[in-house]
């Protein structure tokens, strides 16, 4: 009897341990979207961010004032233990975070005239009055697209974005009307670039396509070995952009003939920049590549020893990089600098204005560093204040 | 990455989106082959708890009796325990030991199904660092989410169903068959608690997941229905009856009864009972002759009985 009941306990206790566990790995091993958008920054040096809690936030740089929108609406949802990762929120139920669920934000806010607009895990695309953050308009007026993880860019009236149900949308800036459509072949992560009249989007179909701005019909596309989730750069008449095939590539512009090809241990994640005629591109094997422009001849290399998946800015001549283990480095030709050290898994993209670059960190949290001295100067909390 | 991520999960992640590859892009069945092949591997030892499982609940009776004439002597009565599993050839441990060697390798083909699906931009990231520099490995990923009519990165209720489902019918099948009323309630909540939690795990956990618990689950049944056959389901589809003993159970009771008690008889008959109390039924003979069983009618109740 007492070998039976010892059987029992140690059975149940096994299977709560598996459940528990089961549990709890699912969601603290990524299943959950977080987001990580970068700082925008207007003219007038107010910064714009989406945040963890799902809000836009403004942030005036003189006198620190900070202002939040309404939350984005998660999409209704069926029931369940709230680790859903088709849900668009970042926090759950059972076996999750105790915080309240929020759509996750991975695009950098974009801005013209006196709106600013944001796209959210949800699958909508809202535009907020920059002075009030009130929300001007929403798209789709009803229902949710797709999760979108790209960020907006804009070019005259319109703003442009991809999402992962495939589809590139052109959108009136002023009210929210769809201009255009294009639907490619699989999922887009990638945030567009727009030179002239073409805009270039990577998607999982391994692709990298063009289009015409005014219409959305396809110009071209090239084909890569790898999924395309990186933003492409354009620069020069030249598209530099990172494929899953562990490949950078630089196409001409003109005819998407390929100048080059740089390969890395690992993904090219974040968008390259070019200083001085030097491309700095990060790659995911804890590596800054320094390629010649022109020739993608490599002329140095710098081992950060961690990842760097947030896309670089350029400083004074200096290119600015944060790691995943929380390091923030000023890279020249030939040497690194280390300016500071931030909360680990920095994931947005850098912002600068006047010599300060703004780094945003998953705790809700914006470190601004001065390049020149590398001084943190005071962090910035998004979190809303109740 | 720490030590199991480098020693069990790289690998394991590392084969599942290489074997996607080769599978015409299909993370689906990448998941089932992988669960498959892994079960196979893990097979003796699955075995080697099944039938130790079943083996102890033979001793049952003959425990049952120890402790009741052993009452008030407890040196006495491990003494005789510890003679009888070593005359028996049955390790007390021997269903757990396996179990727990089991268990990690179950965690980690989860933890490897998790990240791979890697179905938001922090999964993909994450995911990259445990990649081998194998180009096909890096070539293949987003992994294909699309499996038959799921979308392996949400829930989805038919699977959920299923799920459940090929839970209960698995946990019936090695359910108890409790004569004590609060034994038999907890059986009960164990029989439904389960699956019920499962179903609502799978609807919030991505159906790849959900993919491979069912896959794990039919395997479990099928394994445990050649080890014991269909157990309590066909106790159930009988009627639920006392006495619905499929010929499946009446050889494998015949089998270790007999073995049983051609170990324990002849050194110690004193020691087992004439007669079983009434709660542990059916009386196992201590030295049943072989050509005597064959004319004994049949026990009116199974071997399930024992479980309890």
């Amino acid at each position: 009897m007492r070998n039976k009941r010892l059987i029992t306990k140690i059975s149940i206790l096994v299977v709560t341990i598996l459940v528990l566990g089961a549990a709890l790995s699912g969601c603290i091993q990524g299943l959950q979207p977080i987001g990580w958008s970068g700082v925008a920054i207007s003219s007038d040096g107010t910064l714009f961010i989406g945040s963890k809690e799902g809000r836009l936030v403004s942030i005036k740089t003189a006198d620190g004032r900070r202002q939040w929108s309404e939350p984005l609406k998660l999409p209704a949802q069926p029931g369940g233990f709230g680790c859903a990762p088709g849900s668009g929120g970042t926090a759950g139920g059972f076996g999750c975070s105790a915080e309240t669920p929020a759509v996750a934000i991975y695009g950098t806010p974009a801005l013209w005239n006196d709106l600013a607009f944001i796209a959210g895990y949800n699958g909508k695309v809202y535009a907020f009055v920059s002075d009030t953050l009130q929300q001007r308009w929403v798209f789709p007026r009803e229902g949710n697209l797709k999760p979108i993880i790209g960020g907006i860019v804009l070019s005259a009236d319109k703003i442009y974005f991809g999402g992962t149900d495939g589809k590139v949308y052109a959108l009136d800036a002023a009210t929210g009307d769809k201009r255009w459509e294009f639907q490619l072949s699989d999922e887009i992560w990638s945030t567009p670039a727009i030179s002239g009249n073409t805009l270039y989007i990577g998607s999982f179909d391994k692709k990298l396509y063009a289009l015409d701005t005014a219409t959305g019909s396809k110009k071209w596309e090239f084909q890569t070995a790898g999924a395309v989730v990186s933003t492409p750069l354009v620069q020069d008449g030249t598209i530099y952009f990172g494929s899953l095939d562990r490949n950078l590539y630089a196409l001409n512009e003109s005819d998407r003939s390929v100048k080059w090809t740089f390969m890395a241990d690992n993904w090219f994640w974040a968008r390259p920049v070019i200083a001085d005629s030097i491309l700095y591109a990060p790659s995911l094997d804890n590596k800054v590549f320094l390629l010649d422009a022109k020739t993608g001849t490599k002329i140095n290399e710098f081992d950060l020893e961690s990842q760097v998946s947030s896309s670089p800015v350029v400083v004074d001549r200096k290119v600015v990089v944060a790691t995943q283990d929380g390091k923030v480095y000023s890279l020249d030709r030939n040497e690194k600098r280390l300016l500071a050290i931030v909360t680990p898994n920095a994931s947005a993209p850098l912002s600068a204005n006047k010599g300060i670059v703004y780094v945003h960190t998953p705790d809700l949290t914006v470190h601004p560093i001065d390049v020149s001295t590398g001084a943190k100067l005071p962090t910035i909390s998004l979190k809303k204040a109740e | 990455m720490n030590i199991w991520d480098i020693i069990v999960l790289q690998p394991m992640i590392n084969v599942l989106i290489v074997l996607s590859n080769y599978l015409f892009g299909s993370f689906g069945l990448s998941i089932i082959i992988l669960t498959v092949v892994i079960r196979l591997i893990l097979l003796p030892l699955s075995l080697t708890q099944l039938k130790a499982t079943r083996a102890m609940t033979t001793l049952q009776p003959r425990l049952m009796e120890l402790q009741r004439k052993y009452a008030r002597d407890r040196a006495k009565l491990a003494q005789e325990q510890m003679r009888m599993y070593r005359e028996s050839g049955i390790s007390p441990v021997g269903c757990m030991v396996p179990m727990l060697i089991q268990m990690p390798v179950w965690i980690a083909l989860y933890q490897s199904i998790m990240l791979a699906l890697a179905v938001n931009p922090e999964g993909l990231l994450n995911l990259s660092r445990y990649l081998y520099p194998w180009p096909v490995a890096f070539a293949s990923l987003p992994l294909e989410n699309k499996f038959l009519w799921l979308d392996m990165a949400t829930g989805d209720t038919v699977l959920a169903i299923l799920v459940g489902a090929s839970m209960w019918v698995q946990q019936k099948m090695v359910t108890p068959h409790a004569t004590d009323p609060r034994q038999a309630a907890q059986a009960r909540m164990m029989l439904w608690m389960m699956p019920i939690m499962f179903t609502f795990f799978s609807l919030s956990f991505p159906s790849g997941l959900a993919l491979y618990w069912v896959v794990s689950n039919i395997i479990s049944i099928v394994m445990q229905y050649y080890v014991t056959g269909w157990g309590a389901l066909a106790l159930q589809r009988a009627g639920a009856g006392a006495g619905a003993e499929t010929s499946r159970d009446r050889k494998l009771r015949r089998r270790i009864e007999v073995e049983g008690a051609t170990k324990v008889q002849p050194k110690d008959t004193t020691s087992v009972p004439k007669e079983i109390p009434p709660v542990a039924p059916p009386p196992p003979p201590p030295s049943p002759p072989a050509s005597q069983e064959k004319e004994e009618p049949e026990p009116k109740r199974s071997v399930w009985r024992f479980w309890k």
